[in-house]
């Protein structure tokens, strides 16, 4: 029996060894190519980055920046979980069949660097090491995903940045315009629906087994700034975390919000997990006796629209939060 | 063996002048069940306070208050109690049978079965009606007890039991921890329920679980007394003419349907199946009414549920509302269990001596021989495989360009990341099967590995306590906190263990305790640190070998250098102290230094291991029992060859873990634990023959 299979072993690693001869690649003949118009960018970390020129093979790690890129007309080669992003984020759909390079955590680095980009998009969640590694590749622009001090205007400085770096700044300025459009127009149809200044909660939750969550988005989340700027006001009380202004709570937490409050939440239908304002709570007897969910405030929201998204997502967020309370 | 002759001493229960003092304990438990519901009851996010709840239950509160009592705060206090008086019974009568103190929901896998079912089931998401889902979980966690039992053998040695169980929930853990970081979105918040959260949405839950945690009980008392004859030996309860293969068999499935009913009802709240009956042992030698069974479970019952509604007071009344809603409810009974569970190792009178060593054939040079050069060829080949196989294939030419530094860009890059990470997991799992043979030769017990003890988790530990504070920590800090957290834990778990002599159960009780609260502690932090990371916790809890360079490997590297020197130059005096305590001594070989040195050494070697590839459970426990079992219990052997597996073993499980659902990847730990699993039970199994 040993004997045995000590000659399988031996003859696999033979013939694994024989299989294995030869190369995928030619050994480096050490041409680089000079640029013309070489550029040098700072990013959300204030890393140096330095570019041969406006980048045109893209891969990015998260979906904000993906949908960034896809809003200015750059196609991205790679993109970490490709079918999350095609079921959470709609606003922006992907025109091209790019690599799924992995999950947005730990993106594969094998993978990234088959794709040969010219530039990395990466967001300031990603593990310091993972970044490390992959500067070796390509230049990678770290973007800041979130900054609890003000959302919009990080939001539209990734843009931005993302513009500078793949040589499309005349689209960045259109994307701007028309989210500053999208406001005032949001703004003036609530003021005139007489819902300027009213109060609104929005929150995403998940059910699990028999337990209901809720994550309140606060006032310095980004859906939260952007209710301000549209002429809301944000019920919720809590302080959400630093970056992201998320915060958590049970559906017993409800109870402090307003009475007159508008509630809002957004699910999606390709996740039954996702909707227990639907499903699991109708029958809760706490939510049946939420003065806002008596009188009918309730309202979801579209699917698709991504709440850590970019400047697409928050026009589709307005679109839709405004057709709701103005209907 | 004379059947009578062990009766009246093992039949402590014929005291009835203690009985009056039974009644009261049980009694005064009742008092504190209570006390501590109605203090649950008065808890929560919303402005419901003792006023507004004692109008509620007199009909006299505003409907929204009522409803806030009646939906959300009664259906918890209910939830809390139910669980807890489950998971306590289950594992007080899983100890009786098993006449194991360790053996509980947790330690038969029962838990870990019916959680990875319902794992499976939400990964497909589809969502089942509640019923159907504590079914899908019963299945689960018979299954795995039925295996654990199976494989461990009825009745047999209770080491065996524990090591298939730990081995079993280990494997199924990981699979599903697997799942929660394939399916993010699908399993979103399947993470915080997997630490076990008593909160409810309204009584369906609790309504649809009490008649099965009611067919479970009543029936566990029916074979109380048939229970209580097992306690006295198999061949002694079959001389009283109890069927001992029956009444386990009945005991096993029921205890399961108890466990499933808690895991569908709350997620797996761990610890209260092993305290709570810990905590009632003692009660049993105090007051003689506790020695029976009939009077024993529900006394573990009612302990089991002031653990559960206890932890959800403790953890109401010291955190802000908004935040106790993150932590779950596990992870604080996991804390409270923790501290119960050492003191109570602390206090057991250790009765079980040390289990009898394996025995094992003494095999021949020409098969140790043998082993190595299979082992070595194994080891070769695969270390080929991992560096040509990725996301993208490459071959050996490709290697060749790349050592000569002539390779393309994207083949050097590709190189540049994978070789660090191949080296990694080859030093951490040789690292981690050094650190567990050196373990158990000292303390002479085969259940002591360094995760089972807690000193990885302590390492984990101090490294995630440092990657919390200080976001630029670089490879050496990493290694020093990881250092220094393994280190405290090891002087904790050995230094409270030590007095008696690391006697078995009190060592690997003690080590288990803090293990699990090392684990909850992780959790804990980075809950309140950065909640919405739950695959942070994951990453670094499963071990992973992703993003990791060549610097990164330089620690675990020197102190595998100096461990397998170490080892190897005092090869003898390892063979003569995990042979038993008297040989040595008569030697004239002093221990206590000894002993202490190889424990530092295996100290390091697992705080530098977990600093370069997260927590990897199992190399440490498997490795040195499959040396032992291949080539016999020389040191001498058994070193090279459980270096060999447990390099083999991490290796292998970064391969799998890098290439079947990639650009996915999954972390070695948790392919470690999926693929040593089976061979652990294979082994098992083998050697009972």
């Amino acid at each position: 029996m040993r004997r045995l299979l000590l000659t399988a072993a031996a003859t696999t690693a033979a013939a694994l060894t024989l299989a294995a001869c030869g190369t995928t690649e030619p050994a480096a003949d050490k041409s680089e190519k000079k640029a013309s118009e070489a550029l040098t960018l700072k990013d959300g970390k204030g890393t140096e980055v330095k570019l041969d020129g406006p980048a045109k093979k893209v891969v990015a790690t998260e979906w904000n920046v993906v949908e960034s890129l896809v809003s200015l007309g750059v196609d991205p080669v790679g993109v970490a979980d490709v079918k999350g992003y095609t079921t959470w984020d709609t606003s922006a759909p992907l025109k091209n069949e790019p690599k799924d390079i992995g999950t947005r955590g730990e993106p594969s680095m094998d993978t990234v660097a088959s794709l040969a980009p010219d530039l990395i998009v990466a967001t300031t969640d990603l593990p310091p090491a993972a970044v490390k590694q992959m500067r070796e590749v390509a230049p990678v622009l770290e973007v800041k995903s979130a900054d609890g001090t003000d959302q919009i205007g990080q939001m539209l400085d990734n843009v931005d940045l993302i513009a500078k770096a793949t040589g499309t700044t005349d689209k960045a300025k259109t994307i701007r315009t028309d989210f500053e459009a999208k406001v005032a127009e949001g703004k003036k149809a609530l003021t005139e629906a007489k819902m300027a200044g009213r109060e609104i909660a929005f929150a995403d939750g998940y059910v699990t087994s028999n337990q209901v969550s809720i994550r309140p988005y606060t006032a310095t989340s980004l859906i939260g700034e952007v209710n301000e700027a549209i002429g809301l006001k944000n019920a919720w009380k809590m302080k959400g975390d630093e970056a992201y202004g998320l915060a958590s709570t049970d559906v017993e937490g409800l109870t402090a919000l307003p009475k007159d409050v508008q509630f809002a939440y957004i699910a999606s239908d390709e996740d039954k997990n996702s909707t227990p304002f639907t499903g699991a709570l109708t029958k809760n007897s706490v939510w049946k006796s939420l003065p806002f969910v008596k009188a009918g405030d309730v309202h979801r929201l579209n699917d698709g629209i991504w709440m850590f998204g970019g400047p697409r997502s928050m026009e589709a967020y307005i679109d839709s939060v405004v057709g709701a309370l103005t209907k | 063996m004379a059947v009578t002759a062990t009766k009246p001493a093992a039949r402590p229960s014929t005291a009835p002048a203690s009985r009056p003092g039974a009644a009261a304990v049980t009694a005064g438990l009742v008092l504190l069940v209570a006390v501590l519901a109605v203090v649950d009851i008065t808890q929560g996010t919303a402005a419901v306070g003792p006023a507004e709840v004692f109008k509620a239950l007199t009909g006299q509160a505003r409907p929204d208050d009522a409803s806030v009592v009646i939906a959300s705060r009664l259906p918890r206090m209910t939830a809390g109690l139910l669980v807890g008086a489950v998971l306590g019974t289950a594992g007080a009568v899983l100890q009786a049978v098993s006449r194991n103190v360790l053996a509980s929901p947790d330690t038969l896998a029962v838990n870990a079965g019916s959680y990875l079912a319902l794992g499976l089931v939400g990964a497909t998401g589809v969502s089942l009606p509640m019923i159907a889902s504590s079914g899908v979980a019963f299945a689960g966690g018979l299954a795995a007890a039925a295996v654990v039992l199976g494989l461990s053998g009825l009745g047999t040695g209770t080491v065996r039991l524990v090591l298939a169980g730990t081995a079993l929930m280990l494997g199924l853990n990981s699979m599903t921890e697997g799942l929660l970081l394939l399916f993010p979105e699908q399993t979103d918040g399947l993470y915080q329920w997997n630490q076990g959260s008593i909160a409810q949405n309204g009584f369906d839950g609790v309504l649809q679980m009490l008649p099965i945690a009611l067919i479970g009980l009543v029936g566990l008392l029916l074979t109380a007394r048939r229970v209580d004859a097992l306690a006295l030996g198999d061949d002694a309860a079959r001389g009283l003419g109890v069927p001992v293969r029956a009444t386990r068999v009945t005991v096993v499935v029921l205890a399961a349907l108890l466990s499933a009913a808690a895991v569908t009802l709350a997620g797996p709240i761990g610890f209260v199946g092993l305290c709570a009956p810990a905590l009632v042992r003692p009660l049993a030698r105090r007051f003689r009414g506790f020695a029976r069974s009939r009077t024993a479970m529900p006394a573990a019952a009612l302990t089991g549920a002031a653990l559960v509604l206890g932890s959800d007071v403790l953890l109401r009344t010291f955190v802000a509302d908004d935040l106790s809603v993150a932590v779950p409810t596990g992870v604080v009974t996991s804390l409270v269990g923790a501290v119960f569970l050492v003191v109570m190792a602390l206090r057991l009178k250790d009765t079980a001596g040390a289990g009898a060593p394996d025995r094992l054939r003494i095999p021949s040079r020409a098969v140790f021989l043998t082993t190595l050069a299979v082992l070595v060829a194994v080891l070769v080949g695969l270390v080929i495989a991992a560096v040509l196989v990725g996301d993208s294939k490459l071959l050996l030419g490709d290697v060749v360009n790349w050592a000569q530094g002539r390779a393309g860009r994207t083949v050097s890059f590709v190189l540049d990341t994978r070789v660090p990470r191949v080296l990694a997991a080859l030093c951490a799992g040789a690292a981690l099967a050094l650190a567990g043979t050196l373990v158990q030769a000292v303390t002479r017990n085969p259940l002591a590995e360094p995760s089972v003890l807690g000193v990885s988790g302590g390492g984990a530990l101090g490294a995630v306590v440092l990657v919390t504070t200080a976001p630029v920590a670089g490879t050496w800090g990493i290694a020093g906190a990881a250092f220094a957290g393994s280190a405290v834990t090891a002087v904790l778990v050995f230094g409270l263990a030590a007095r008696g002599g690391f006697r078995q159960n009190r060592l690997v009780l003690v080590g288990i305790g803090v293990a699990a609260a090392t684990t909850a502690l992780i959790s804990l932090l980075i809950v309140l640190t950065d909640p919405f990371n739950a695959t942070k916790a994951l990453t670094w809890l499963s071990g992973s070998t992703y993003g990791r360079t060549m610097p990164d490997i330089v620690p675990v590297a020197l102190a595998l250098v100096v461990g397998i020197g170490v080892a190897l130059a005092r090869r003898t005096e390892l063979d003569l102290i995990s042979l038993d305590e008297d040989t040595p001594r008569l030697l004239g070989l002093p221990l206590g230094p000894g002993r202490l040195g190889f424990l530092v050494l295996s100290v390091v070697l697992s705080s530098t291991a977990v600093a370069c590839a997260g927590t990897i459970g199992f190399v440490g426990l498997v490795a040195p029992h499959a040396a032992r079992a291949l080539v016999g219990r020389r040191h001498v052997r058994v070193v090279p060859v459980a270096l060999l597996l447990g390099a083999t073993l991490v290796c292998t499980a970064d391969l799998i873990g890098r290439t079947v659902i990639a650009p996915a990847q999954l972390g070695a730990g948790l392919m470690t634990a999926v693929i040593g699993t089976p061979y652990f039970l294979y082994l098992l199994v083998r050697s009972r023959r």
